[in-house]
């Protein structure tokens, strides 16, 4: 059976909306961190899924950027935990709230 | 036959060895053995110079050109790294090349347990492979990158023990003096560049444009190549040191003696005269400029001259004596007799190098004395020193025979013969050639002749150089009596010098005809140069073969003399220094001032603005992340509803 195009956006808009729900509600750091990632990859299945309706040829644009998108999302995976792990050191909390002390 | 690029490729690869050898032991308290250096130091050299050789005398007698490949190529310039091995190019490389041998050879006994042994090879060899570029050169951009080269090289000797910060200071005032005529190198060459294009930066092509105008595009672009003319004057001022450029040269002595003898006397200083002869062809066409050129080496070489006269350091006094010589040379070229002047430049080579390296010998054996007060009456104790200096001596005078007379006698012929002015241009440089048998005959009578001023107790240690030194002295000594004889105006059929050059400079020396009003056969020029010299000789022993007072100050001339010496210095303190202070005033006080006032009013800006902006923080990631979030939506919603067309 054919998997239509626009359920493959509609699973990616969900994806992103929850992604975006748990950056946004959740307080611990990590979760904030997970909900950005799946956001992302919300974005790439969007990609894909556009990528699907195209011919063959118009289409490879659609599959490569995402494979960029991942080894970018890697890079920074490794950067934000790094420094998740430099702050969790110095402020002994997880609570993304109580990372509000680099006042100007 | 041999290719080319070996000739200038031998120092470089010496330079570049020895380079390695200085650095890798730069550490140890001994170095290298000097031995196995001074054979390094000496092969490259001379394998170069063999190179020259048996293309001089082995092959063919046309011009060589060999391209290696193409250096720049961009829309407006195209330039091909070649070189050109034509006669004039042949002369001046057997000269370089050869003096160049004998002089490193020198240098191998004058450094002996010097620790800078093995670096200071390296600078000989790399002032070689500079010196054979700027000569070897087929366009003007590589002769630049050559010109450039000997000017770095000058720097490094001349600074060379630069322990002493007076030593360092030499090296630097040579170094920016130069720059300062190389400016008009570039200029001149950019002058050109936008006359002709690419073609005539490369000398075969800006012959061949020159001669292929026709009279009419001639008159056109004539005010540009005065202008290029000129410019490349100016930058033969700076190394060939004259008015005004010529501070650097008495200055640069305070290098080791063989690089006296072989940068400022017998091959860099000679690279204006080169480029004169070699442009040619562009100076004929801007007599306007060829005149400047005439009278700037009348006025250097009387200036020198003069000079020369009030000098107690023996080298100073050879300092002076070879920018006055190099005026004389600068006369020969601006009456448009280029290969006078380049036959000056190689018996010139051989006198003052025997000269310098004599001058070099005395040092040496003084212990470092170079004050003409603590010496005298060296004849006996160095015998054969002293017929050095004498030979060089008496041809750098014009005494008949030796290489000066036939050299020096020829520029005053080519200056009589040059229009109505020539008879007054010839007094005036037979003025400073009895001026030169007079200051030459006082370095010689303070030297040689009287007793011996010094300390005592190193009478006893003063002696003749050793072997190494000497051959190459004695080598020099005998170029400086004959060399004048490869072009001997008074014995017919003794012009193999003239012959040899004719195929580059003819067509240029025949361009400008200039009747001279009286004629008089070559016997008369040589009989009234002999006068001259004998009664410059005899002006000098009744003058200066007295006792000298004994004096325990500085060296340096006082008086009238130093006001006289140090006129271009003061000259230049006058005018381009203070406009250098000036303009760095300026910038200190009134640019700086504008700057710092810009910045603060910059600065104030952007911290009321970014009060402003702290003040709307709300300090909690996760709502801000929302707030953006938002906005991101808000925009979504702006483009959807205007189809993006806002």
């Amino acid at each position: 059976m054919e998997l239509h195009a626009s359920y493959i956006q509609i699973l990616a808009l969900a994806l992103f909306a929850i992604g975006i729900a748990v950056a946004l509600t959740r307080r611990n750091v990590f979760f904030v961190l997970m909900g950005v990632e799946l956001s992302l990859n919300a974005v790439n299945l969007s990609f894909i899924g556009f990528a699907k309706t195209l011919a063959f040829e118009a289409s490879i644009a659609g599959q490569i950027v995402p494979l960029f998108t991942i080894a970018i999302a890697a890079a920074e995976a490794c950067v934000g935990l790094a420094m998740i792990i430099l702050i969790f050191r110095s402020q002994d909390s997880m609570d993304i709230d109580n990372y509000s002390n680099m006042k100007g | 036959m041999i290719p080319l690029w070996l000739i200038p490729l031998f120092p470089l690869l010496g330079a570049i060895i020895l380079g390695i050898i200085s650095l890798a032991s730069s550490d140890s308290q001994k170095g290298a053995p000097e031995f196995l250096l001074g054979f390094i130091g000496l092969l490259f050299p001379l394998l170069s110079f063999m190179a020259v050789l048996s293309l001089s005398f082995g092959g063919a007698n046309t011009p060589i050109q060999e391209t290696l490949g193409t250096w720049i190529d961009i829309s407006f310039l195209q330039i091909q790294f070649g070189f050109l091995f034509d006669s004039l190019s042949k002369m001046m490389l057997l000269f370089v090349t050869g003096i160049g041998s004998l002089i490193t050879w020198y240098s191998i006994g004058y450094m002996k347990h010097d620790r800078g042994f093995a670096r200071f090879f390296a600078y000989m060899n790399f002032f070689l492979f500079s010196m054979i570029i700027l000569v070897l050169a087929d366009s003007l951009p590589l002769t630049f990158l050559g010109w450039e080269g000997v000017g770095l090289c000058s720097y490094l000797l001349i600074g060379f023990w630069h322990k002493d910060s007076q030593n360092a200071i030499a090296g630097n005032k040579a170094f920016i003096v130069n720059r300062v005529g190389d400016i008009g190198f570039l200029i001149a060459m950019l002058v050109l560049l936008s006359v002709g294009g690419s073609a005539f930066l490369s000398y075969e092509g800006l012959n061949a444009g020159l001669a292929g105008l026709s009279q009419a595009e001639l008159v056109k672009i004539i005010p540009a190549l005065a202008l290029a003319a000129f410019f490349f004057f100016f930058g033969c001022t700076g190394k060939s040191a004259q008015i005004p450029l010529l501070t650097w040269l008495p200055d640069a002595m305070a290098g080791p003696t063989p690089v006296s003898a072989l940068i400022h006397a017998a091959t860099m200083v000679t690279s204006g005269v080169y480029l004169l002869a070699r442009l040619s062809n562009l100076f004929v066409l801007v007599p306007s400029v060829l005149s400047i050129v005439l009278w700037i080496g009348l006025l250097t070489a009387f200036w020198a001259a003069v000079a020369g006269l009030f000098q107690n350091d023996i080298k100073k006094v050879l300092a002076y004596s070879t920018i006055s010589q190099l005026g004389f040379m600068f006369m020969a070229a601006g009456v448009a007799a280029f290969d006078v002047a380049i036959f000056h430049v190689f018996t010139h080579a051989f006198f003052k190098a025997a000269l310098f390296l004599g001058a070099g010998a005395v040092i040496h054996s003084l212990s470092g004395e170079q004050d003409m007060r603590k010496m005298g009456g060296l004849i006996q104790k160095m015998p054969i020193t002293a017929i050095v200096m004498l030979f060089g001596f008496f041809a750098i005078i014009g005494f008949p025979g030796f290489a000066g007379f036939w050299s020096k006698d020829l520029i005053l012929e080519k200056l009589f013969e040059f229009g109505a002015m020539g008879p007054y241009l010839y007094a005036f440089a037979l003025l400073t050639a009895v001026l030169t048998a007079v200051y030459m005959g006082r370095l010689i009578i303070m030297t040689f002749f009287g007793s011996y001023r010094g300390s005592l107790e190193k009478s006893e240690s003063i002696h003749d150089p050793s072997f190494s030194m000497l051959v190459p002295m004695l080598i020099l000594t005998i170029g400086s009596a004959f060399a004048g004889y490869l072009w001997a105006t008074l014995i017919p059929g003794a012009n193999w010098f003239e012959q040899t050059l004719a195929p580059v400079l003819s067509s240029a020396q025949n361009h400008i005809h200039v009747q001279s009003v009286i004629h008089l056969s070559p016997l008369v020029f040589a009989l009234v140069g002999t006068v001259a010299a004998f009664f410059g000789l005899f002006l000098a022993w009744f003058i200066f073969n007295r006792p000298v007072p004994l004096s325990k100050d500085s060296s340096d001339p006082k008086g009238f003399g130093a006001s006289w010496t140090f006129l271009w210095d003061t000259i230049h303190q006058w005018t381009s220094v203070f406009l250098v202070k000036m303009a760095s005033w300026f910038m200190s006080v009134v640019v700086n001032h504008f700057v710092l006032f810009v910045q603060w009013l910059l600065v104030g800006i952007v911290e009321i603005l970014s009060d402003g902006a702290r003040a709307i923080q709300v300090r909690k990631v996760r709502l801000q992340m929302g707030l953006s979030f938002v906005g991101i939506l808000f925009v979504i919603l702006i483009v959807y509803v205007y189809g993006g067309a806002v």
